[in-house]
């Protein structure tokens, strides 16, 4: 995907926030989409269940303005996490520029964080994006749950996070974090706009 | 623990103000850093040298009656 258009004085980005069912993908989404000024606020696109839980994925466009000349558009989205909406999350990754993995701080998801995460990591692959260098942001969610059910950041990252990416703790519900991850994640996608928008192999 | 204490309506706003303060420096100095040099001035053209190709020039005009008369 071509981040910067220096004949349309266009920049966009696309960053996907992945991770497990649950685990607060679309609360991040959420938390940033109620912090918009009403002028900068589009539509949220949440494609939900009656349980609340993602059914297709989650867009929000997030129109930043005229920056040094540069129109500039951050498209957020979110995947499903169930298993069974393998195709979708595919489908989403398409020209992706950077990847939020939210992960679930609780003790008994971590076979299912690890899951996604290997989950990811093919999807990626299949798209010609390397899992290796491609921007990546760690969010240990849900640290706002009571000690006894969540496993230390240390041992989180440690399991998880093992090409050493920014990590934050977060708990999105509450908006921590939150903002935090997306700055992180955003630097590192303009860090690599002068890279070729060529897909790696 | 973190403290799971709603952020008040005045905090959340400085909240996307800092993002967007700090996104806009990137940018600013990454587009700088990107964009592509001036592109050189084209050239002036050349005078065409009268002298020299006055005679093509001449017959150019003609070059279509000539093929026409050549192909009877």
């Amino acid at each position: 995907m071509s981040v910067v258009n220096y004949g349309t004085r266009e920049i966009t980005c696309k960053i996907v926030y992945y991770g497990p069912g649950r685990s607060g993908k679309t609360t991040n989404l959420q938390h940033i989409y109620s912090q918009l000024p009403e002028e900068r606020k589009g539509k949220m696109v949440s494609l939900a269940t009656e349980t609340d839980r993602t059914l297709f994925f989650d867009f929000l466009p997030l129109d930043l303005g005229t920056i040094s000349g540069f129109a500039t558009r951050f498209q957020l989205y979110t995947v499903p996490g169930q298993v069974y909406y393998a195709a979708t999350r595919k489908l989403v990754l398409q020209g992706v520029d950077g990847v939020v993995f939210v992960a679930d701080s609780q003790s008994r998801q971590l076979a299912e964080n690890i899951e996604s995460l290997q989950d990811l990591h093919a999807n990626l692959a299949d798209e010609g994006l390397d899992p290796r260098t491609i921007p990546l942001a760690m969010q240990y969610n849900k640290r706002d749950l009571p000690a006894s059910e969540i496993s230390p950041i240390e041992e989180l990252d440690e399991t998880l996070n093992f090409r050493g990416v920014p990590y934050f703790a977060a708990n999105a519900i509450n908006g921590g974090g939150v903002f935090e991850t997306l700055r992180s994640i955003a630097s590192m996608v303009l860090g690599r706009l002068s890279a070729p928008a060529t897909k790696e192999s | 623990m973190a403290a799971t204490t709603r952020k008040s309506a005045e905090d959340d706003s400085g909240e996307f103000a800092e993002f967007m303060a700090d996104i806009s420096q990137e940018i600013a100095q990454r587009v700088e850093s990107l964009e592509p040099p001036p592109t050189a001035p084209p050239e002036p053209k050349k005078a065409t040298p009268l002298q020299r190709d006055a005679n093509l020039i001449l017959e150019w005009e003609n070059l279509a009656d000539r093929m026409i008369e050549e192909m009877r």
